[in-house]
């Protein structure tokens, strides 16, 4: 039972880190700031998340793994209302888009 | 084979991955051409020091650090908020007009001499200019 | 009121998530604490009149960690391979919902989901401006979004 537990808890670990890595990597590599929040949004989340859960999990008692959940939550309610107030303020503020978008309808009237 | 022992090499291996994760985005924190590139990296830094702490939980077993991530993740939010506000404000320098985002229609849009409220109004009004 | 009532029980369940214990004194106190802080904001209640379906809400929350563990690898996956084709765009969602807590749902959820990011709401209120990493098919986006999570965040709150 603690070898299964452990198991869980090293491939959470390892999958956390490698999501994290490969987040930073798509930061890194993107063309510009919105495809950038689309990296470190989603997979920069779930990885870290993943390793809070696998601390909880490790911690074998009830409190950790529910205080590591609650942050888990926390952090998958923020994150999109963060990358979202980045995203507005960039684009109202006039940075943008890279060269390979291929369209913008928020620049076009909106059909009616 | 204790679970002890299946578990420290697996921490050890993510802190190394979340190292270079790391210099990654510290990378992007520094040459980022804008504000905004930065702030997104600033943010990432903070996902990142959260599962290093929570892997610092698991190696040390000190379950402290779990509560520490959690309120470090509180602070990021905030810190990511207000740099948004800024943004918003501020709107964009004149030097950070860069060259390597062109909008594809790029026509001449000076987005930096203009005031945010000036812009969002003539983006209501300019109706079918495009 | 049951709305309100549920809202503190599920105060009280984190209260009681956070603080580590499942003792009743411990639960009874979350819960005077979540009408408390309800009652704090008390103003922003007047008048919602929202339906309430605690299993379409459940299948919502299934439907969207499923959808936000998808995200994670698409991007991921996106990343790691030598040549991204990427085609990024701003795509102009018309809406059907119209109620604030309703769009903030639709917006998180979008943002969340593969390769989607809500960018901004029209004034209006009847644009929701998204950012695709893929825009190659904008109306089969469009379409996926309205007959995915729009259609069962209808069903969850109406």
């Amino acid at each position: 039972m603690e070898i299964l537990l452990a198991l869980v808890v090293a491939a959470m670990l390892v999958s956390g880190g490698i999501f994290t890595f490969l987040a930073a990597v798509g930061v890194v590599r993107l063309p510009d700031v919105y495809t950038r929040m689309h990296a470190a949004s989603k997979a920069g989340t779930v990885g870290s998340g993943l390793m809070l859960i696998a601390a909880g999990l490790y911690a074998g008692e009830f409190a950790t793994l529910a205080r590591a959940f609650a942050g888990f939550v926390f952090f998958i309610l923020t994150a999109p209302v963060a990358a979202h107030l980045v995203a507005k303020a960039a684009h109202q503020a006039g940075y943008r888009l890279s060269r390979r978008t291929v369209c913008d309808e928020m620049r076009l009237p909106p059909k009616k | 084979m204790t679970a002890h022992a299946i578990v420290q090499p697996a921490a050890t291996f993510a802190l190394f991955l979340m190292c270079l994760a790391f210099f990654l985005t510290a990378y992007r924190v520094i040459t980022g051409p804008t504000l905004p590139d930065r702030i997104v990296a600033l943010d990432m830094l903070v996902a990142i020091a959260i599962g290093f702490l929570a892997v610092v939980a698991i190696k040390t077993g000190f379950n402290l650090y779990v509560d520490i991530a959690i309120a470090l993740g509180l602070v990021g939010f905030l810190a990511t908020v207000a740099f948004a506000r800024f943004v918003l404000t501020q709107g964009m320098p004149e030097d950070e007009k860069d060259p390597m985002a062109a909008s594809p229609r790029a026509g001449s849009r000076r987005a930096g001499e203009r005031s945010v409220a000036q812009r969002t109004a003539r983006r209501k009004t300019r109706g079918r200019a495009r | 009121m049951t709305v309100l009532m549920f809202t503190a029980v599920v105060f009280s369940i984190v209260w009681a998530a956070i603080t580590g214990s499942l003792s009743p004194l411990n639960l009874v106190l979350g819960f005077l604490l979540g009408l408390l802080s309800l009652w704090f904001i008390r103003r922003d209640f007047r008048g919602s009149r929202t339906a309430f379906r605690p299993l379409r809400l459940l299948s919502l929350a299934v439907l969207f960690v499923k959808e936000l563990a998808l995200s994670a690898w698409r991007v991921a996956v996106l990343v790691a391979r030598p040549r991204m084709d990427l085609k990024p765009g701003i795509l102009a969602f018309p809406l059907t919902v119209d109620r604030d807590i309703e769009i903030t749902l639709l917006a998180n959820l979008i943002t969340l989901t593969p390769g989607t990011l809500s960018v901004d709401v029209s004034e209006d209120r009847r644009f929701l401006y998204v950012h695709a990493l893929d825009c190659s098919d904008p109306v089969g986006t469009k379409r996926d979004i309205a007959a995915g999570f729009e259609r069962k965040i209808l069903e969850a709150l109406r």
